[in-house]
């Protein structure tokens, strides 16, 4: 997660304006086409909510072929937590727009993801970070504690 | 060793930070079973008894009538969840 992908308390509309809005440094930093912010909604349309994975967090993602130029895992929070119509999950306030061009190389990211995810310190964090270096801050030295 | 086919839609993220979390209970709580990671493409040719998936794309499969134990996941963090539902899908394979 570098920090141009980092948004902190964005107002989304709904849940396709919480997409947008989240893959949009992706988009302008080149890691994924237009089409794969069109595909991310269009597989919600047809298949529902499948990515809101957890309470209150969404890992936003297509398949590769859909327009996903290199890996990228951006972080955008809401400002007002959204409706994704996950029943149990609702609503999203953290949306994870993971961008993957093979399945192999990015397991390292996601086995980092599933630990800060299953952290509620990670949570506070983003809850009360004002500055998207505090999240990275906190990911590096969570990092270096491991080691 | 019993086979599970851990899918998402994509295959490659939510049933990846699936099979992650899956595999800590696994190894936590020494269950028989042997965890494989695809997309629902391949569901066809997985020749395992249980597929382990999020809850929508389970009550799809369900309605799609596909011939499977299938175990759908509503918070994959939660180890409690995964580790109640695969034990009880287990359970129900071992009794056919």
């Amino acid at each position: 997660m570098v920090r141009d992908l980092i948004q902190l308390n964005v107002q989304a509309s709904d849940w396709r304006d919480a997409i947008r809005k989240s893959a949009n440094p992706l988009l302008v930093e080149g890691d994924i086409t237009k089409n794969y912010v069109d595909q991310i909604i269009a597989s919600v349309e047809k298949y529902g909510p499948y990515f809101v994975i957890a309470p209150h967090v969404a890992l936003a993602h297509a398949p590769s072929k859909a327009g996903a130029e290199r890996m990228a895992l951006g972080l955008t929070t809401l400002g007002t937590p959204v409706d994704f119509h996950n029943e149990g999950n609702d609503p999203v306030k953290y949306v994870f727009t993971l961008s993957t061009t093979d399945p192999n190389s990015h397991l390292d990211a996601m086995k980092e993801l599933v630990g800060f995810l299953s952290d509620d310190h990670f949570y506070e964090v983003m809850d009360r970070a004002v500055d998207p270096h505090e999240i990275l801050d906190y990911i590096k030295n969570a990092n270096a504690l491991q080691q | 060793m019993v086979k599970a086919l851990v899918a998402c839609r994509a295959g490659v993220g939510s049933s990846l930070m699936l099979k992650i979390k899956l595999s800590e209970v696994i190894e936590q709580h020494n269950m028989d079973i042997q965890l494989e990671h695809a997309s629902l493409d391949e569901l066809e040719g997985f020749d395992g008894p249980i597929v382990i998936t999020l809850s929508d794309v389970a009550d799809d499969l369900k309605k799609e009538g596909v011939k499977k134990e299938i175990v759908g996941i509503k918070n994959i963090l939660d180890k409690n969840e995964l580790y109640t539902k695969v034990s009880q899908a287990l359970d129900n394979v071992s009794k056919q």
